[in-house]
Formats: structure tokens, C-alpha cells, sequence
């Protein structure tokens, strides 16, 4: 990448005016530096310190009384794991992370892989309504499912059934827009030769293409992943009491009344899962695709 | 993220097809539409819930005493039953109303798992039970939700051979205005609504002042204030700071008082409209705050280390003339478990239990082993929140939030609605 | 003849594949957009007032929309405020969004080296952050006796005490910047590391400053991703009212997120949700169209 190029054109050590200092098209680029990090620190700080006072030994989220576990385990009613609505809300996000994402993926690549070659309106049509979902405000559709759980005898009812169909909808455009980017990139030729050298259609899909999409694909499972287990307005538009509340419903309700650190306890322990599991995609990630892509690079939707 | 793929490859078709074929399309629309709606009126949940008795509800009230119809699509469960050991217990409830200590220890002893569903105000309660989709068994409403629990069927009348704690609760409660004959309810909680304030942030004694209620219009508590996030309550607060004592009004006068001084308290202080006061005024996020008076005895508990519940304090009309309610337990007919929801509004009104849960909850039970004028003695108040105890007396003299009649409900609702929309 | 076939076999894959997904979307996005049509312009049962819908268009009760239309200007206009306020709020924030997120973006694009991965990788974090667990962070240091008051009043000597959560429209507004920020910064970043190079060190070494070789060369070329990443960032918001009921549970502050959630659990509103969730729709229809287009040019310009 571009360190300073012109760098060793200009002598050190040379003493200028702070006026050229200002217009030197080379100089190293502090500002932006100490933007970038405040930023940073802006960003992760705050996260930090509430993780921080989820061992609080008080009731405190503001007063520090000392470091304990009682949040944790030791309250024996207020902890997460002795409070069953608390610990009932991470295995049930966790569910819901490990639903939708199976159903997503497979519909949202093999969709991705379709409407790149499918000629037509309706996959013209299927594209549009894929990228009205990607930027969608999701009250929108939580409300229309709402109606739709409550006003019509339909599968979709209020509870896990509903919360899954409601997370499938509005993730399945991750994967289609991140593969199909991809897709843009990789060409046709790979497969073109496959097929020329004897695969069938759906033989050159499976074991030319799909291994090259393999960072997409990976990169889009861990998005759709977090997505789903941060995702609140429509999980608590369609929860069906406490037994089917995920964690972000919990803060929130609980938030607004009287929150212990316990709430902080439950969010890092969540934290916690949620990074657990992306570490362990990461690994196999690694493992799947030895040397071939710069990995994070892929996160950020390069192709 | 990165721009989505269009398809620079798709072929456009001539324009000549195009309107042709849209024209196709357009008619087949039209010709099904009306298709799909039999379609989807077929799939129609099987009608709204007491659509077919649209019959004026009836609103029962002190004057108008209600006995309520035993439902014959619901009927009370059978006696001599148990509940199943390993079964669960839906509760709908506000939040942290109910003493976790209480939950656990009637678990422990009939074996059956609690589990409590949150609401922040009836009308989303209401709905969300409604909707049927739900399996709740028990339903702490107030009694202005009765009629339209029972004229839309959604309550199991009791079986009162569970009950028998009932002996305990206050006589007036055995045979209530509201359900005469107990058939669907039993009293829950006591309360009444008034001022709460913290000493050591509000230098004015708000309780002796000669209208207290025009506190949350005075400019200098702008920003350090609070008022209850629930339609009746506060909008009938607005009725009683103008002397006017109907606060179930009808009138359109009065509804366009509410609305008018409503406005005006947004544009003068600023209040918070919520219902966590109980831990938002011990926390010190604002000094003055419209309550209910379990709420301000609750905040005790919320306090700080070094802060003494003495900086607490409470306003009520001495004379009783305030709004005055109670809550009520029911059994939701679409419940799976009403035995054990029986069994459970039994162990709720056994006092020693109904002791444990005011010592938590803060909100005051109906029970003749709690002597009021003893709360203070006894532990459960501190001296400076004598006026939060609830004496049998003021359901003599108080007013009430009762039911209001569609057009009225609708018209309250609608200024509710403006005010929440923020001026 | 095995070349035909293969053709044909391949000709049916694509809609294959892309079916599933296609149907799904119609059925669980499309299809309840005509559901929220049904209860906007249906009636109320008399006991509960829970919306009854109306599936036939011919007998659909336009007068729930009306109410909403005629309130939201003129006198009686009482829905109006909170419009202007939500449009305000989203403007006002997207900016300050986009004003943190472009020298971020640049800076990593640019200049990382190979402190990439990990400033990725620290910009990714807030995915795997709840969003609720941020929100949850900022409450506690934003409480009268939090750390954010402590730091301003320097430990007590100053008596500088904001009541930061008492409907403050900064608070809000600073909230929904906090929340939404990372999703602005990805994109970007996607869309400046596209940007040669090469091109912007040849505008220097023709002469130009900094900021001239910014407003004739970074700036033009990085349009297309400021509008992109602007529009996923500014649409969802369009749709919070989570960020406001935590942080400030004050009427001054709704937004038309709220009015949604307000109408749609009152008995005898829930048709005028529907009618908010048509307007916001249609409101937000047109920069939808405009992402859709902004994402087409992108590719042919890439490709």
C-alpha cells in the first residue's frame, strides 16, 4: 500500500514553517491518524467499560464497589445463571443466530448464483426486491408481519417460528448482494473450462465455483450471523412472551426499568458467545482456504 | 459492504411488447384481486374475538354494580384437581412486580415453572393478548380491562373451591363492584396516585402547596421532572388539577382541557413520560415525579448507599379525594395451565406470602394482617412516606380509572396519541 | 448432442437455484405489504378494538388514512412535528456519520499499511457488539452521576451537571451517530480503496495541494460510495425508535419510528400504524430507487 513514497526525496531533519508543514502533499497524515483513533476509542470505550461493570460488586452500573463474580453466578437470584428469564434470553438468541443463518445461506447463495445468470424480468424483478430489503427500515417489516402473524391463520406465528421467517427476510440480501459481487469478479471462464473439460452445469457449480466463493460465502455467514443475534425490532414484534426474548429485547426492557449489572453480565456474556463463534469460524475459515485471500479484506465486502 | 451487482448483461425488451404486455398484467390484477381477497379472507384468523355480541359493553362502577355472565365457551375448572409437577406457569405482568423470592419459593413447592412475560401499559397487554397467539395463563389487568376481558371471552371464571386465602383479604374486595360474586377476579394490590419528590433536589414542600397537581406546570422544575406513562392516569391528573372530579369525563369540554393543558405542560417542563420512577428518582435522574405509592415506597430499596429514605416524600389528598385503585389476578382462558394459575392466586393471597411480596414489590395487599396505620411501626415505610399507605377508607371517598365507553375511549386516545407525538 | 443438453440443463439451473429464494421474499415481504394495505383500510371490532382487515379492495374504509393524512399539517397537524423532527434528526446525523466515517474510511484505505487487518478488524467490532449492549453503555455514562458528568464537572470542581437523559434532542441525535456509524465506515472504506493510488499521487506530483488534489480527484471519484454508504446508513434510521425511547423516553424527542410503535399496540390506532408504515415506504421509496441506481453505475464502473 501507499507508505510515503516521496519520503526519501526529502532530507530529514529540515526544518520548515508550519505553513508548509500544512501544504506538504507528502507529510505522514496525523490528523487523520488521531481521527482514526479517537474514532476507535470513541467507538470501543464505552463497550469496554460497561463490560468493565458487569463485575461490579454493587448494584452500581456508575459507582465502582469492587470486583465479584456475583453477576455472573453468585447472585443466586438476580445472576444470569440463576435468573432463568436471563439465561433463557442468550440460549434463545443463540437459536435464533443458529436458525436463520442455516436457512439464509443456502437460499441466499443459491439465489446470488441464479439471478446472476437468469435472464428476465423476474429475476430482474426478484433483484430489485433484493435490494429494497437491504436498505429497508426494518420497523416496516416487522409491522407488516405483525399484522400478518395476528390477523391471518398462516405457519408465521408469534414466537420462534415467526422470529426466524422475520430474520430469514430481511438477511436473505446479505448473502445475495455479497456473492453476487463476488460473482462479478470471478467471471465465467472457471466455469466455462469445466464444463468444456466434461462437468456437468451443476458439477462446475459445485466443485469450481463454489469453492472459489468460499470467502464469500464465509464472510456473508458471520455478518448474517451477528446480524441476527444483535437484531431487535423484529424479534420483539413477533416474540411471543419471555420464553422467546432474545437478549437485545431483555436490555431493553430491562434498561428502561431498573437495571442491575446484571444487564452487563448478560451482554458480555453474549459478546462472548457471538465472538467465540466467529473465532471459530475464523479457524476453519483459515483452514478451508490455505494462503489463497487476504482474509479480513473480505469482511468489508471486497471482492 | 459493497455496491450490489445489477445485471449489465440483462436484455431490455422492445418498447412495443412492453406496453402490450402490461396491459396483460394489469387486467389479470385486476381479475384477481378480488379472487385473492376470498383467498385471504378464508385464511382470516376465524373472526375477531367478540365480533359477533357487539352489544353496548356493559362498564361496571361504584354506583353500577356488575355481575358478570359465567362464559360457556371457557368454563371454571373442575375441583380436586393438582397441577402437574414439571408443567409451566405463563405470567403476564408489569416488570419487577412481582417478588422474584415469591416465584421461587412456589416453585419450589408445587414443582411448577414460573414464567413471567412483561408489559409496559394494558393497551399493549390487551392487544398482545387479543392476538391469541400467546398461551398466557394469568393476567394481572386493573378493572377497567374486565368488561372487555369478558365481553370478548378471554377470562376463565374461577373455581373459588381453590381460593380459600380469600378470608383474608379486606371484606370489600368479597363481593366488589366490579365482579360482584368474585366470579373472574381477585384483588392483587392497593394504590394510590399522587406526587413523589426528593427533598434533597426539590426545595419546595411540593405537599404543601395549595394545588400540589400544578407543580408539573411550573417552569422550575422544567427538565426535573416526571409523569406516568400510562393514558388514564395522567390525563385524569390534568381533570383533578382543575377541581374537576369526574376523571372517567365524557365530555368534550374536558377532553379539550386535557389536550390543551397537556400541550402546554410539554412546552413548560419538559416531563419524561415513564413508569420507571421507582428506580429513576432514587437514582437521582429527576426530582419530582408523578407516582403510584408502591412505587415511591419501592424506591427505597433503589437508593444509593448513603442516602437515607428519608430525602423521599409523598403527596396524597389527606381527605382520600385522589385517585385510588387496586389490581386484580385473572385467569386467561387461553391459558394452558389454570389449575396451577388457581393454585398460584391462592399462594398470593396467603399473608405470610403477600408480606414477602409487598416487602418487595412495594405495593401495598389487601390483607387484614397488614394493618395500615402500622406500616410505619412495622418497617415497610419510613417515616417520611406515611402518606404512601393506602387506608380502606379512601375507596369510600376516592376516585377511580374506570372503563370508558367506546367514543370516549377513542376521543381520550386520540389526545394521548397527540401528546406522545411530541408538540 | 451432449452439448444441447447441456445448454438447456444449464439454461434451467439458474431459475432453479434462484427460485426458493424468490419465492420467499414474495411471500414473507411482498405478499404482507397487501396485509398492511388490508388493515389500514379495514375496520375495528367494537369490543377490543383490534383491526379487522379488509381483503377487498372494493370495500376498503379509506378514512383510518385520512385521519393520518389530515393530522399531519395545518392546525390540527399534530403528526407533523414528529416528521420534520425525524427527517432533522436522520439529516443532522448522517452528516456528523459521515463526517467521522470518511477520514476513518480514508485513513484505513490509504495509509494503514500493515496495521490494516487490525484496524479492520477494530472498525468490524461493533457488528459483533449488540447494538443494545452500545446503547446499554452510553446510558450508563450518560446518567446524572455517570462517568460522562463526572468528566465534564472535572470530579465536582466545576458544577457543569447535564441531565443528558431528560429528552435532550443532542442525546438522540449523538445516539443514533453512535449506532449507525459503522455501518457507514465499511462502504466507504469498500469504495475509497478502489480509488488508484496512483492517480491522486500523479495530481501531486502535477502540483497540487492537498486539498485541491482532494476536491478534483478523491472527492469525484468517491461520490458513488458516499452515496451508497449514506443511503445504508440513512434508511435504517429512518425506522429507530429504540434509540430514542432509551435514551431519552421523552415526547419532545419522538420520531416516526415511535408513532409507529405507539399506534400499533393501542386498540383503535393500529390502522393508522399502517398508515405511518405506507408513508415511511413511500417516503423512502425514492433514495431506495437511488441506491438501486448508485449500485448499477458502480459495477459498470468497475467492471
Amino acid at each position: 500500500m501507499t507508505a510515503v513514497p516521496g519520503a526519501a526525496l526529502v532530507p530529514a531533519r529540515r526544518r520548515r514553517g508550519p505553513g508548509a508543514w500544512a501544504r506538504d502533499p507528502w507529510r505522514k497524515p496525523r490528523i487523520l491518524l488521531g481521527i482514526t483513533v479517537l474514532y476507535v476509542g470513541w467507538s470501543l470505550l464505552p463497550v469496554l467499560i460497561a463490560v468493565l461493570f458487569s463485575f461490579n460488586d454493587g448494584k452500581s452500573r456508575t459507582v465502582w464497589q469492587g470486583f465479584s463474580m456475583r453477576w455472573y453466578y453468585g447472585d443466586p437470584l438476580r445472576s444470569v445463571w440463576h435468573d432463568p428469564t436471563l439465561h433463557s434470553a442468550v440460549v434463545h438468541t443463540l437459536w435464533l443466530g443458529v436458525l436463520a443463518t442455516l436457512i439464509t445461506i443456502p437460499l441466499g447463495v443459491a439465489m446470488a448464483l441464479g439471478l446472476d445468470r437468469w435472464r428476465g424480468r423476474i429475476p430482474a424483478g426478484a433483484n430489485f426486491i433484493v435490494l429494497i430489503t437491504f436498505v429497508l427500515p426494518e420497523i416496516l417489516l416487522a409491522v407488516a408481519l405483525l399484522f400478518v402473524a395476528t390477523v391471518l391463520q398462516t405457519p408465521l406465528h408469534l414466537g420462534t417460528a415467526g422470529q426466524v421467517m422475520g430474520l430469514v427476510t430481511y438477511q436473505l440480501s446479505y448473502p445475495v448482494v455479497i456473492v453476487r459481487s463476488r460473482l462479478l469478479t470471478i467471471g465465467k471462464h472457471y466455469e466455462e473450462a469445466a464444463i468444456d473439460l466434461g462437468a456437468s452445469p451443476m458439477g462446475a457449480v459445485r466443485r469450481v465455483l463454489l469453492k472459489m466463493l468460499l470467502p464469500a460465502i464465509f464472510a456473508s455467514t458471520v455478518l448474517v450471523f451477528a446480524d441476527v443475534i444483535d437484531d431487535f425490532v423484529i424479534v420483539r414484534y413477533l416474540s411471543g412472551g419471555s420464553s422467546t426474548e432474545p437478549v437485545s429485547v431483555k436490555i431493553y426492557n430491562t434498561a428502561r426499568a431498573a437495571p442491575t449489572p446484571a444487564l452487563n453480565a448478560l451482554a458480555t456474556v453474549l459478546l462472548a458467545s457471538s465472538l467465540l463463534v466467529v473465532l471459530l469460524g475464523f479457524v476453519a475459515y483459515r483452514r478451508f482456504t490455505r494462503g489463497e485471500r487476504r482474509s479480513i479484506d473480505v469482511f468489508a465486502g471486497e471482492a | 459492504m459493497p455496491p450490489a451487482a445489477g445485471d449489465p448483461f440483462a436484455r431490455r425488451a422492445p418498447s412495443g411488447q412492453i406496453g402490450r404486455r402490461s396491459l396483460l398484467k394489469v387486467m389479470l390484477a385486476a381479475g384477481a384481486a378480488p379472487a385473492l381477497a376470498d383467498l385471504l379472507a378464508a385464511c382470516s384468523s376465524s373472526g375477531s374475538p367478540g365480533a359477533a355480541g357487539s352489544a353496548a359493553p356493559k362498564i361496571p362502577s361504584p354506583t353500577n354494580p356488575v355481575r358478570w355472565p359465567l362464559s360457556t365457551k371457557h368454563p371454571a375448572i373442575k375441583a380436586g384437581l393438582k397441577p402437574r409437577r414439571g408443567s409451566t406457569l405463563k405470567v403476564y405482568n408489569y416488570a419487577d412486580y412481582l417478588g422474584p423470592q415469591v416465584i421461587k419459593s412456589f416453585e419450589k413447592e408445587y414443582g411448577v415453572t414460573v414464567n413471567v412475560s412483561t408489559f409496559n401499559d394494558e393497551d399493549e397487554a390487551l392487544t398482545k393478548i387479543a392476538s391469541g397467539g400467546l398461551d398466557l395463563d394469568l393476567y394481572f389487568p386493573s378493572y377497567d380491562s374486565i368488561g372487555k376481558l369478558v365481553g370478548a371471552d378471554l377470562v376463565r371464571p374461577l373455581n373459588h373451591d381453590y381460593i380459600t386465602n380469600i378470608e383474608h383479604v379486606w371484606p370489600q374486595f368479597h363481593d366488589p363492584w366490579y365482579d360482584q360474586g368474585w366470579r373472574y377476579t381477585v384483588p392483587y394490590t392497593v394504590y394510590t396516585t399522587g406526587i413523589g419528590w426528593r427533598a434533597d433536589m426539590i426545595k419546595d414542600d411540593i405537599g404543601a402547596m395549595s394545588n400540589p397537581y400544578d407543580a408539573f406546570w411550573n417552569a422550575e422544575y422544567a427538565g426535573n421532572l416526571a409523569v406516568l406513562d400510562d393514558w388514564h392516569t395522567l390525563m385524569s391528573m390534568v381533570l383533578l388539577r382543575n377541581g374537576i372530579d369526574n376523571i372517567n369525563s365524557t365530555k368534550q369540554s374536558d377532553i379539550n382541557l386535557i389536550h390543551d393543558q397537556l400541550m402546554k405542560m410539554l412546552k413548560v417542563t419538559h416531563p419524561k413520560v415513564t413508569i420507571t420512577m421507582y428506580n429513576d428518582l432514587p437514582a437521582g435522574q429527576y426530582g419530582l415525579a408523578q407516582m403510584w405509592s408502591g412505587d415511591v415506597v419501592n424506591a427505597q430499596y433503589y437508593l444509593p448507599k448513603g442516602t437515607s429514605p428519608e430525602v423521599l416524600r409523598y403527596w396524597f389528598p389527606e381527605d382520600g379525594k385522589g385517585e385510588v385503585d387496586n389490581d386484580l389476578m385473572v385467569v386467561l382462558a387461553q391459558g394452558s395451565n389454570p389449575v396451577a394459575a388457581h393454585f398460584f392466586i391462592n399462594y398470593m393471597l396467603d399473608p405470610k406470602v403477600a408480606s414477602k411480596n409487598f416487602g418487595y414489590i412495594g405495593y401495598q395487599p389487601p390483607q387484614n394482617s397488614i394493618n395500615p396505620d402500622e406500616l410505619v411501626a412495622d418497617g415497610y415505610l419510613p417515616k417520611s412516606l406515611r402518606s404512601a399507605t393506602v387506608l380502606p377508607h379512601y375507596f369510600d371517598v376516592g376516585y377511580r380509572l374506570l372503563q370508558l365507553p367506546p367514543a370516549a375511549d377513542q376521543a381520550w386516545h386520540q389526545v394521548w396519541q397527540e401528546f406522545k407525538a411530541g408538540a | 448432442m451432449p452439448d444441447t443438453t447441456a445448454r438447456a440443463g444449464r439454461r434451467l439451473l439458474w431459475p432453479m437455484l434462484a427460485l426458493p429464494g424468490t419465492v420467499w421474499l414474495v411471500v414473507l415481504f411482498v405478499a404482507p405489504v397487501y396485509v398492511v394495505l388490508a388493515v389500514l383500510f379495514g375496520g375495528v371490532d367494537p369490543i377490543l378494538r383490534q383491526p379487522v382487515p379488509v381483503w377487498n379492495p372494493v370495500h376498503w374504509d379509506v378514512s383510518q388514512f385520512d385521519y393520518v393524512l389530515e393530522h399531519i399539517v395545518g392546525t390540527d397537524g399534530f403528526f407533523g412535528p414528529a416528521l420534520v423532527r425525524t427527517a432533522v434528526y436522520v439529516l443532522v446525523a448522517s452528516v456528523l456519520c459521515l463526517l467521522v466515517a470518511y477520514p476513518v474510511a480514508y485513513y484505513t484505505a490509504r495509509f494503514a499499511g500493515r496495521y490494516r487487518g487490525l484496524l479492520l478488524t477494530l472498525l468490524i467490532a461493533p457488528f459483533w457488539i449488540s447494538y443494545m449492549m452500545r446503547m446499554l453503555a452510553w446510558i450508563n455514562l450518560l446518567q446524572n452521576d455517570g462517568l460522562v458528568n463526572q468528566v465534564i464537572s472535572l470530579g465536582g470542581l466545576l458544577p457543569a451537571h447535564v441531565n443528558w437523559l431528560n429528552g435532550q434532542p443532542v442525546t438522540v441525535v449523538l445516539g443514533l451517530v453512535y449506532g449507525y456509524v459503522p455501518y457507514m465506515v465499511l462502504p466507504l472504506f469498500a469504495g475509497l480503496d478502489r480509488i488508484p493510488a496512483a492517480v491522486q499521487e500523479a495530481a501531486r506530483d502535477l502540483g497540487a495541494g492537498r486539498v485541491e488534489t482532494f476536491r478534483r480527484v478523491t472527492w469525484p471519484m468517491s461520490r458513488q460510495a458516499v452515496v451508497v454508504s449514506l443511503l445504508v446508513t440513512t434508511l435504517p434510521m429512518l425506522g429507530d425508535y429504540y434509540t430514542n425511547d432509551m435514551l431519552s423516553s421523552s415526547p419532545q424527542t419522538s420520531m416516526v419510528g415511535n408513532l409507529i410503535n405507539n399506534s400499533v399496540l393501542t386498540p383503535g390506532q393500529t390502522g393508522q400504524a399502517g398508515a405511518f408504515v405506507m408513508l415511511v415506504l413511500l417516503v423512502s421509496v425514492l433514495p431506495m430507487l437511488l441506491y438501486v441506481r448508485a449500485s448499477r453505475t458502480g459495477e459498470e464502473v468497475e467492471s
